[in-house]
């Protein structure tokens, strides 16, 4: 009993301070998601009123196309993460598996182009994308489909990077016994490779579509039509208004979009995080 | 043979997927020309023949794979970095986005003044019978009539004229009146339209029946490219930077001037230009500062958290999943969320420790609440990161020290922090090199504030150089482009040689060859 206290009291207490630090603004969100009045106002931490005005406010109020919202951040980083991802795995399969001139200039060069930060190439994204408007007014500036175009650009050098990563700690032996065999370079990929690595694609898919339910500033850039907002812009647009009453709808918000993303990284964190070090590199 | 029929199926499928993004292609590619826009239309030239080398021939197995990433990478990332870039070695600000011959013929279209008088006719538009534009103009005081087009003045005899009461003409020989539905479909040109009147002057339609007498004070010398104005006899030339500036005085120059190549300018500017430089060096500080604090406190923190459940520990799991919430949340929402509860008036914080504290109206405070929230956001991730390195260092070296006597404090500082380090400090790099350019935290906690705004300094105490930067582009009051793409291309040198320095360590590099 002495010893439980003297080695793991001061443990628990460190831990339990950690705990109230993270959840304290978490408590806060789901406090204010819950308060009649909807602000982010506290006058007690204990609520002596719960309400679903917030919530049901999201679901029916004409005003607040949520569900309009939720759909385009899910089909945005659904498309991106699933088309960045098998793009980006046959250039980091050429990368790992095949020789060829230039290899060394080209991952150079990948590395290079991240180090670029996004945000400063805004404005010339910006023009670029407001010139295709002119002549596909479609893939153009202030569309979806522009807007994921720009994000799988975004994406094809942390991905390629990352799964290079993964591709490097697959046993050679397997490609090489195929190569034995005969097949070529693209059967190689079909057959064994994409087989192979397909629990990997799927940790960096999933990587991809947090990333891209995250995105913030190309996506209010871009997305200036209520109904093409994806949900960070949306949500962001409650309180950047004047009316601090509209914390309320806001956090109930945040804790809906926030659900699956907690579910995914809950259930896949072991996959995650070797992930997070394996790509860790890229700077 | 069923291996032969899927070779042919797969075949098959290959040409009609190249076929649709070739046809695709050669759309866009067709209509991109069509609007003049050639840089496109040449990158996707170049991507829709690359395709058809590739994909319809043996010719680079590499190329086969690497072509769909190669053209994003391109067309999104390294395209607009070295348009960035070329911006960079331009005049390129408000006041200065249109090229030279649109500014000149803007300053030739606002360098217009009424005459002396004010003078006015009544006038009737209307058209010649060779269709061209004319308007007939009646000056009823001095009794005098003319037609004028856009190319000469004709005087008309008022004794062959019907002059009605208020001392108009409404209709002369050779002279078709427009109806109004007709003027409305020219209503774009007539705006536009000078009528002759002197050789000086000229008569612009005011409304549907008034014409005022113009006289162009700003006349452009296409020989010598400068402007005069006739009026004060002042000289304007260009002067090199994209204006054109009164020849007495620099300061005085036309609006608008156009985006001219100002090469390193930009660079230089940064360097010499006290206005700019003092804020610069200040943002830089802070921004070093800045993204040091955050990783030493998340690292901190994490590596403590770490080491604290590095053992059977009763609650762990749970302790555990409530640990990484923070990573696990969406960052915009965790941010905006802080930003409220930092309030001043009804903020959590305050409430919570009893304070009345303006969170975001002191450098000081302000500056420790980023460091906090980021905190949050952030120490998940070396949480993890220690925990996993952590387990992974051999317990025999702490038992063999434990066992010459080495006390807990002694094999923590002395064999596990230096092996932990070696494993994590090309992640402490990398995220160093994330936090230096961490945008999303200022730009939504803070907005980069407070700042004073009195003398035109757009720079706030919170503001790092991403921020600082997306002010001079985007903010609100003059965006210069080209001063925030060359502080671009700084950061990128700065980024770059950091990051290097981590890779040189992590040994990335090595496998390249």
């Amino acid at each position: 009993m002495k010893r439980w206290l003297k080695e793991d009291l001061w443990r628990h207490a460190i831990a339990l301070v950690t705990c109230f630090f993270v959840l304290f603004p978490i408590y806060l969100v789901i406090l204010s998601a819950l308060s009649p009045t909807g602000s982010l106002q506290v006058t007690s931490f204990i609520p002596k009123t719960i309400s679903f005005r917030n919530f049901s406010m999201l679901f029916t109020s004409p005003k607040i196309p949520y569900l309009v919202w939720m759909k385009n951040s899910l089909v945005i980083a659904g498309v991106v993460a699933i088309f960045s991802v098998v793009i980006g795995a046959a250039s980091a399969f050429a990368f790992s598996r095949l020789r060829f001139k230039g290899k060394k200039q080209g991952l150079q060069l990948l590395l290079l182009v991240q180090m670029f930060p996004a945000i400063l190439s805004l404005s010339a994204v910006y023009v670029i994308m407001s010139r295709v408007y002119s002549f596909a007014p479609r893939i153009g500036l202030g569309t979806q489909p522009g807007l994921l175009l720009v994000y799988m650009g975004g994406a094809m050098g942390v991905n390629i990077w990352l799964l290079k990563g993964f591709v490097d700690s697959i046993p050679m032996e397997l490609d090489e016994a195929a190569k034995v065999d005969g097949a070529s370079a693209v059967q190689t990929y079909w057959l064994i490779f994409v087989p192979l690595a397909a629990p990997v694609l799927a940790v960096v898919s999933l990587l991809s579509f947090i990333g891209t339910f995250n995105e913030f500033i190309l996506a209010r850039l871009f997305l200036v039509d209520m109904h093409a907002r994806t949900i960070a812009v949306g949500l962001q647009g409650f309180i950047s208004g004047q009316y601090a009453s509209n914390w309320g709808p806001f956090a109930a918000g945040s804790i809906i979009a926030s659900i699956p993303l907690i579910a995914i990284f809950l259930s896949l964190q072991r996959y995650i995080i070797s992930g997070l070090t394996a790509g860790s590199v890229k700077g | 043979m069923e291996t032969l029929f899927h070779r042919k199926v797969t075949v098959t499928l290959k040409y009609i997927v190249v076929t649709l993004i070739a046809s695709l292609l050669l759309m866009l590619i067709m209509s991109a020309f069509a609007k003049r826009e050639y840089a496109i239309s040449i990158f996707l030239g170049f991507a829709l023949f690359a395709m058809a080398i590739t994909y319809l021939t043996n010719f680079s197995i590499p190329m086969k794979f690497f072509l769909p990433g190669m053209f994003f990478l391109f067309a999104f990332v390294v395209g607009p970095i070295l348009y960035t870039v070329a911006m960079s070695a331009f005049h390129y600000e408000t006041g200065n986005y249109i090229s030279k011959p649109e500014a000149i013929t803007q300053i030739l279209s606002t360098g217009v003044r009424p005459d002396a008088n004010q003078t006015t006719f009544d006038i009737v538009i209307g058209e010649d019978a060779g269709k061209n534009l004319e308007i007939l103009a009646s000056d009823p005081t001095n009794k005098k009539y003319f037609i004028s087009s856009q190319k000469s003045k004709m005087d008309l005899d008022p004794s062959t004229l019907k002059i009605d009461g208020n001392g108009d003409v409404a209709t002369a020989p050779g002279f078709h009146a427009l109806t109004p539905s007709e003027q409305g479909a020219l209503d774009a040109t007539l705006g536009k339209a000078r009528f002759a009147y002197s050789s000086d002057y000229f008569i612009t339609i005011e409304g549907g029946t008034l014409g005022s007498l113009k006289r162009q004070t700003l006349v452009y010398d296409k020989s010598t490219d400068t402007f005069k104005n006739v009026l004060t006899g002042d000289l304007y030339k260009d002067n090199g930077t994209g204006d054109f500036a009164n020849i007495k005085s620099k300061a005085d120059i036309l609006q608008p001037g156009w985006r001219a190549p100002i090469w390193f300018s930009n660079y230089t500017k940064l360097f010499t230009d006290p206005q700019i430089r003092k804020p610069l060096i200040r943002v830089f500080i802070w921004t070093v500062v800045f993204a040091s604090l955050t990783v030493l406190t998340q690292f901190a923190l994490g590596l403590l958290i770490a080491v604290v459940m590095n053992r059977k520990l009763f609650g762990r799991r749970v302790y555990r999943s409530i640990i990484i919430l923070p990573y696990a949340m969406p960052s915009i929402m965790s941010i905006l969320i802080w930003g409220g509860m930092f309030d001043t008036e009804f903020g959590a914080i305050n409430h919570l420790f009893g304070s009345h504290v303006h969170w975001f109206q002191s450098p000081l405070y302000a500056r420790m609440a980023v460091i906090i929230v980021n905190l949050w956001l952030g120490f998940p991730y070396f949480y993890l990161i220690t925990s996993g390195a952590l387990q992974a260092i051999p317990a025999e070296l702490s038992e063999a020290a434990a066992i010459d006597g080495a006390t807990s404090s002694q094999i923590f500082r002395k064999i596990t922090l230096p092996l932990l380090l070696q494993v994590v400090s090309p992640l402490l790099v990398a995220s160093f090199a994330f936090n230096f350019n961490n945008f999303n935290i200022i730009y939504l906690l803070t907005g980069g504030g407070p700042s004073n705004t009195l003398g035109g300094d757009v720079a706030g105490s919170t503001d790092i150089l991403i921020s600082y930067t997306y002010k001079i582009a985007f903010g609100a009051g003059t965006q210069n482009l080209g001063l925030a793409s060359a502080i671009s291309v700084v950061i990128f040198f700065i980024i770059a040689s950091i990051s290097l320095y981590g890779i040189r360590r992590s040994k990335v590099l090595d496998s390249f060859a």
